[in-house]
């Protein structure tokens, strides 16, 4: 045991294995901090968020951890292990993918899509540069539609198809392919677009349920027209098959007017028989009270009764008569010669309820 | 003696974590692998997960990738069963089955090269197939007669097998992608369409001018029916309007003549009732009065002279 002179007498170590040995411990207590850091690092490392829009799936070793629904990890805060152990497929399933059929659609060059305008018919269809499609009458059109779809089954539209958006395109062409070859170009183009859309999309769905891309559909759209070649034939169709449900629609309104009127017609035709009915009720009614009324009378004195009522009715007559002549008979006995002027002039308007003659001043 | 241990565990990680990288591997959810040793195949490995493996030269690994692709051929001109030019696209869904069988047809694994060499597999298939039907089973309105999915259907029996066979590939769906008509096949189209939308122009513009006019004759035939309907149904309202009344001329039988006479009076003065002219016989009563008085009134009443007097005056 050495005492406290004898230590501050010493000469202190300074050997080389002494360096070296500190050297390596200085060594080793960073190797500890980094070996730390980097445990800490690893183990962080495996702590992942999956976004609202999206949904994740581990693979360990390659392989789907968890079976059925427990296999798609949901939006929150996850943890795996670090790669090469564990890998995360993350799969957007929340936001809306689209794809775009063309190979039905005419030919665009990149100026005339800058542009905005259409491009000019060529007469002809060159293959493989313009698109279009044949309809059931052989007839050409162009059609492309947009399908907009999510992915409802991750797993199998991510791990079953090498590329499930080129797949669903090519549906989509074949869809619009079929329901062409079933449909006339008129039916396609205005007649019966619905029916049409519905076509490919019932041709769509058939091939999805076939082929269970893992995909629901979303609302899409189609568009058909006419070749530019021939867009103006098809313009005068339509302007044609509109002039003609024209024609018809004012035919029916005119036919509407006139079977109402004649309805109205029909309906004062009846109320005037009815009218006239209970007129000569009434008229031969009241002639017969009359009648009874005034047969005592001629009982009494049938002459004085006929003079009377002759008497009394060619005073009425006369009185009512504008214009009254008495020819006198010849002293011959000769026929009389008269001129009447029978022109009259026309009957004065009546005038109207409640119009009162200005009085004079 | 720490640090050695320390030394050790750490070493030993170090050449755990060289070890399986150098002696295992993955296969993905998504990959088929095959292992061969020395050159020779060894296994086939279809499951995702972790396997181990000897170095390099002794083994080798490959993955393919299992997945289903898409492989599209080109725009080709065929023939239908009655001799019409069509353009055909089909597009095919294929994937690696015989991971075995693929290494040895595309020692790269390309699957680029794999899709290039289904591509005749496919053609004969097109050719032979569409070669079989009438253009007008492609094309048709008659859904009933419409043969796509068969043709598609009858493409793929065909192809299945020998892709199978020849390339280790399976093809799980053959569709036609597009159909096309050769360039100067197009031009008569169009003529044929404008054609046929100058008669539908015509064919329009008449059937209008003749569904008007059989509405409008619809309606006035019956507006006619109506009124004749109306018109009978009047007549017999008055029918049974002088039925009614002919009960009550049973009163005028009591003395038919006076009847008839009082009848006479009320159609003399309604039909003479206004604007009329009558001409008449002075000699006719009460005209006679201008002439003088009745002689037995007269007589009766002495004032004979008086009456003479006054016809006299009379312009």
């Amino acid at each position: 045991m050495s005492t406290p002179q004898a230590n501050s007498n010493a000469i202190p170590e300074n050997t080389p294995d002494q360096a070296l040995n500190d050297a390596l411990g200085s060594v080793m207590g960073v190797m500890r901090v980094l070996m730390f850091v980097v445990l800490c690092s690893v183990l962080f490392s495996g702590v992942f968020t999956v976004e609202p829009n999206e949904v994740a799936v581990v693979l360990r070793f390659g392989k789907p951890t968890g079976t059925g629904a427990e296999q798609i990890r949901k939006p929150g805060l996850h943890w795996a292990f670090p790669y090469p152990i564990d890998e995360i497929v993350r799969m957007p399933v929340g936001q809306s993918h689209a794809v775009t059929s063309t190979t039905g659609w005419y030919f665009v060059s990149p100026e005339e899509a800058a542009a905005g305008i259409e491009p000019t018919g060529w007469g002809t269809l060159i293959p493989g540069v313009d698109g279009y499609l044949i309809c059931a009458d052989g007839n050409l059109i162009h059609a492309r539609a947009t399908l907009r779809y999510r992915i409802s089954d991750p797993v199998r539209h991510s791990f079953h198809f090498g590329s499930a958006k080129d797949l669903l395109t090519n549906l989509l062409n074949r869809a619009l392919l079929e329901a062409a070859a079933e449909f006339p170009a008129d039916a396609a183009i205005y007649r019966d677009k619905l029916a049409f859309k519905d076509a490919v999309l019932a041709s769509l769905n058939t091939a999805l349920t076939e082929h269970a891309l893992g995909v629901t559909l979303d609302p899409f759209e189609v568009e058909v027209v006419a070749p530019l070649d021939v867009r103006p034939a098809f313009e005068a169709v339509i302007a044609a098959e509109q002039e003609r449900s024209r024609q018809i629609n004012d035919a029916r309104a005119d036919a509407k007017e006139i079977v109402l009127t004649a309805g109205g017609d029909a309906q004062a035709l009846i109320s005037a028989g009815m009218s006239a009915s209970n007129q000569v009720v009434t008229a031969v009614s009241a002639e017969a009270t009359s009648f009874s009324e005034q047969l005592p009378h001629f009982d009494r004195n049938p002459q004085l009764f006929v003079r009377r009522r002759l008497t009394e009715t060619v005073a009425l007559v006369l009185t009512n008569a504008n214009d009254k002549f008495l020819l006198p008979a010849r002293n011959d006995n000769g026929p009389s010669l008269l001129r009447l002027q029978l022109s009259r002039e026309p009957a004065k308007p009546a005038k109207p309820a409640g119009s009162a003659n200005p009085s004079p001043r | 003696m720490k640090r050695s241990l320390a030394t050790i565990i750490v070493g030993a990680g170090f050449a755990l974590l060289v070890g399986l990288v150098l002696f295992t591997f993955q296969v993905r959810q998504t990959e088929v692998a095959v292992v061969t040793t020395f050159g020779r195949f060894d296994r086939e490995l279809d499951e995702p997960g972790w396997y181990g493996r000897w170095l390099w030269p002794v083994q080798k690994v490959y993955k393919f990738d299992r997945r289903l692709q898409n492989f599209e051929r080109k725009f080709e001109q065929t023939t239908t069963a009655d001799g019409r030019n069509l353009i055909a696209t089909v597009f095919v869904g294929w994937r690696v089955e015989n991971a075995k069988l693929f290494l040895e047809r595309f020692p790269s694994g390309d699957l680029n090269g794999a899709a290039q060499n289904l591509e005749g597999l496919v053609r004969d298939a097109k050719n032979g197939v569409l070669g079989r039907y009438r253009f007008n089973e492609l094309i048709t309105t008659n859904a009933a007669r419409l043969k796509l999915r068969t043709v598609e259907q009858e493409m793929l029996e065909l192809i299945q097998p020998k892709a199978a066979s020849n390339y280790g590939v399976a093809v799980d769906l053959v569709g036609l992608k597009q159909f096309g008509l050769p360039e100067s096949i197009t031009a008569k189209v169009f003529e044929r369409m404008r054609a046929e939308r100058q008669a539908l122009v015509k064919q329009f513009e008449s059937e209008g001018e003749a569904e008007a006019i059989r509405i409008r004759s619809e309606a006035d035939r019956q507006r006619q029916e109506l009124l004749a309907k109306a018109e009978a149904e009047a007549l017999v309202l008055r029918g049974q309007g002088e039925a009614e009344a002919a009960q009550s001329l049973a009163v005028f039988e009591k003395n038919p003549e006076l009847a008839i006479f009082l009848l006479e009076l009320d159609a003399l003065a309604a039909s003479l009732k206004d604007r009329s002219t009558v001409v008449l016989d002075p000699d006719m009563s009460p005209f006679s009065l201008l002439s003088g008085m009745p002689s037995a009134l007269a007589e009766k009443v002495g004032i004979v002279e008086a009456a003479t007097n006054l016809t006299e005056q009379t312009p």
